[in-house]
């Protein structure tokens, strides 16, 4: 066989595999719908991408299987996001998809299930969920652990920003596991008291409480700052570090959105590792897991969807792209 | 027609204009609310009903404290009587609450004395600062405002505290023939507020105070006293609203003011539209802060974007004071001739 023929061969080969791959996908998802269903979807607030995405992630994902969308939207507000639920239970809707909320929605949830009306969680684990979707905490915690370390050589002090790691469970994984790496470095030292950043308004927030730690903690005292949960403090982390021209503190946080990614780009930039996650994908997941239900599948717990690790500004910018962010070269 | 016969007629036109306007933000709601029981579903049920009381309590709670200081110190937004703070007392109460049940494990009766305590030094702070300082109520009121939000801070480090105490799902969840525990309660402490103020010597006086402290004062009522006390009255009321608030949030969270002072000031202020002379009255507060839950609950369940719904309340406010005010000048126009 001529080498180019069996290059033909191969091709085909892999035409076939590729076609018979992607026809069984179709197929998995293709006896999927949501014809004639009223779907609540419920999230803490649009005002971030992340929210945001998995939001319309959701609602898009519930359109296209032929589902009606009820939305409620809790403007940032924990409390108002867990009494939507309520409008839901009140809105005849067959299933609800409710993303993040702290301890407050779970007796909404609870009533919903009482109700005989599914709840499909996304970042938040709850005894009255089918299943909830979200990302690999377990490896965004300790991955961003290592980073950071790394990033300071081993050993220093570290201040977090760690408002949730009690309030939501997601948060508890990825702080938690954080610390659990950092054991294993003696010479870090994790400043006390732990920072809190504001739920609303966060990069604000954090602004003026890094600026706050700046005065508290001179030139040379202060070697990172981690945020454990997400990363929209890091982006007033980073203002505050310019503002006081202290960016040899390094900056790492979790998800890695657009405009973060765009922070860590930037050249000689104090934020220097997060691990993005796909909050569209995210949502679109639990909206095709509701199907799932639905159709008479059997759901594991949690559905876990990839995230990229981003370590250092060409990685931002690797994943960016990779992300559908755009171009950032 | 006689020349005075047509100036007089000129002055009941002028009223009639101003009762007219002091109408129009009821008028506004009662438009709303056809047109949302129309387009939501299940608007007029019962369970919305009991789902719109339920939402409304701590609103409520805190608006009954608004209106014994309004009722005190008189009805202009600037110089009379009004409370920003009793929304951050009542997430201080509940903050407390919160820290000392969970974290301390005290006995919930002793972390509520102390919740109610803590309310009530609010109070006598904003009593100092107004009756003894002579500063404005809004000014006064916004800085103890601020101050309380600092100090919840401090008690839980701004992060969520979880209760899940029985007596506080009991609050939640508990009903007594169908009707929800938490509308129980908060009509007894209505009715516990309405009986002070309208039934006795104590409410009589404070009432006197508030619609003209001149007159108060020629005869012989300590104002000062009064005024002081509607302040501590408003901060009690908080620390009652704080256990409802806890019971809605099963637990303490960080910022959960915001919402409540929102509400509370345009509950009070929508209910004086209710009453016959426009101003602000328990009964009328009461309303307000119901129609202006079912409001939210409305436009929610018509799927209308959150940042709409905090751009309508906000804009519901400016039509209520302001219409409050032209009502208020017309009048004196019209008797002024």
């Amino acid at each position: 066989m001529s080498k180019s023929l069996r290059s033909s061969v191969r091709a085909l080969g892999l035409g076939i595999v590729a076609a018979t791959l992607f026809a069984t996908g179709a197929l998995a998802d293709g006896h999927l719908s949501l014809d004639g269903k009223k779907i609540g979807v419920a999230v803490v607030g649009t005002q971030h991408f992340w929210d945001r995405e998995a939001f319309n992630g959701a609602i898009d994902r519930v359109k296209e299987l032929g589902g009606e969308v009820v939305p409620v939207d809790g403007g940032r507000d924990n409390q108002v996001h867990a009494d939507n639920h309520d409008i839901l239970l009140n809105s005849d809707v067959d299933a609800v998809i409710s993303i993040l909320g702290d301890g407050a929605v779970e007796p909404k949830f609870e009533a919903l299930k009482n109700a005989g009306i599914p709840v499909f969680t996304v970042d938040h684990l709850s005894p009255h969920g089918i299943n909830n979707t979200t990302s690999d905490n377990y490896y965004m915690g300790t991955t961003i652990g290592r980073y950071m370390a790394d990033a300071i050589g081993g050993e220093g002090k570290v201040a977090i920003f760690n408002a949730f790691e009690g309030a939501l469970r997601i948060c508890g994984i990825r702080a938690g596991l954080w610390k659990y790496v950092m054991q294993d470095y003696p010479g870090i030292e994790i400043m006390q008291p732990e920072l809190a950043e504001a739920f609303a308004n966060a990069p604000e927030d954090a602004r003026k409480k890094t600026l706050d730690l700046l005065s508290a903690n001179p030139k040379g005292t202060i070697d990172a700052i981690h945020v454990g949960c997400w990363d929209q403090p890091a982006i007033g982390i980073v203002q505050a570090l310019e503002e006081a021209g202290r960016t040899e503190i390094k900056v790492t946080a979790l998800d890695g959105g657009p405009e973060t990614l765009e922070i860590m780009a930037e050249e000689n930039s104090p934020f220097v590792a997060n691990v993005a996650q796909q909050p569209r994908k995210i949502g679109s997941t639990a909206a095709t897991n509701v199907a799932r239900h639905f159709a008479g599948e059997k759901l594991l717990p949690q559905t876990f969807v990839d995230v990229k690790p981003v370590n250092g500004p060409e990685e931002a910018k690797a994943v960016y792209k990779e992300l559908g962010y755009g171009d950032l070269n | 027609m006689s020349v005075n016969s047509t100036i007089a007629a000129g002055h009941s036109a002028t009223l009639r204009r101003a009762a007219l306007v002091g109408y129009l933000p009821l008028a506004i709601f009662v438009v709303l609310l056809v047109y949302l029981s129309f387009t939501a579903p299940n608007y007029f049920s019962f369970q919305s009903l009991d789902l719109i009381l339920r939402q409304a309590i701590p609103t409520v709670v805190v608006c009954l404290g608004l209106s014994a200081v309004v009722m005190a110190g008189g009805n202009d937004v600037v110089s009379g009587g009004i409370d920003l703070s009793i929304p951050a007392t009542a997430v201080l109460s509940a903050a407390i609450i919160a820290d000392q049940v969970t974290n301390h494990g005290t006995p919930i009766a002793l972390a509520l004395a102390m919740a109610l305590i803590a309310a009530l030094l609010v109070g006598a702070a904003n009593a100092v600062l107004v009756v003894r300082i002579g500063m404005t109520p809004l000014l006064a009121t916004l800085s103890s405002s601020v101050a309380v939000v600092g100090i919840v801070k401090v008690i839980t480090s701004s992060r969520r505290i979880n209760v899940d105490h029985p007596a506080v799902v009991w609050l939640r969840d508990g009903s007594i023939a169908g009707v929800s525990v938490g509308v129980i309660l908060t009509t007894l402490i209505f009715l516990i507020f309405f009986f002070a103020v309208h039934r006795t010597r104590w409410g009589m006086n404070l009432q006197a105070v508030g619609g003209s402290r001149d007159a108060a004062e020629i005869s012989g009522i300590p104002t000062g006293r009064f005024l002081s006390q509607s302040f501590v009255v408003a901060a009690f009321a908080g620390g009652l609203a704080s256990m409802f608030v806890l019971a809605r949030g099963s637990g303490s969270t960080p910022g959960t003011e915001e919402n409540l002072l929102l509400e509370m000031v345009l509950a009070t202020f929508l209910g004086a539209a209710f009453s016959p002379r426009r101003v602000v009255t328990l009964w009328g507060a009461v309303l307000g802060a119901v129609l202006v839950t079912a409001l939210s609950i409305g436009f929610k369940s018509i799927g209308v974007n959150v940042f709409w719904t905090g751009c309508i309340k906000g804009a519901l406010i400016l039509v209520v004071v302001a219409s409050a005010s032209l009502s208020l000048k017309a009048s004196a126009r019209g008797s002024a001739g």
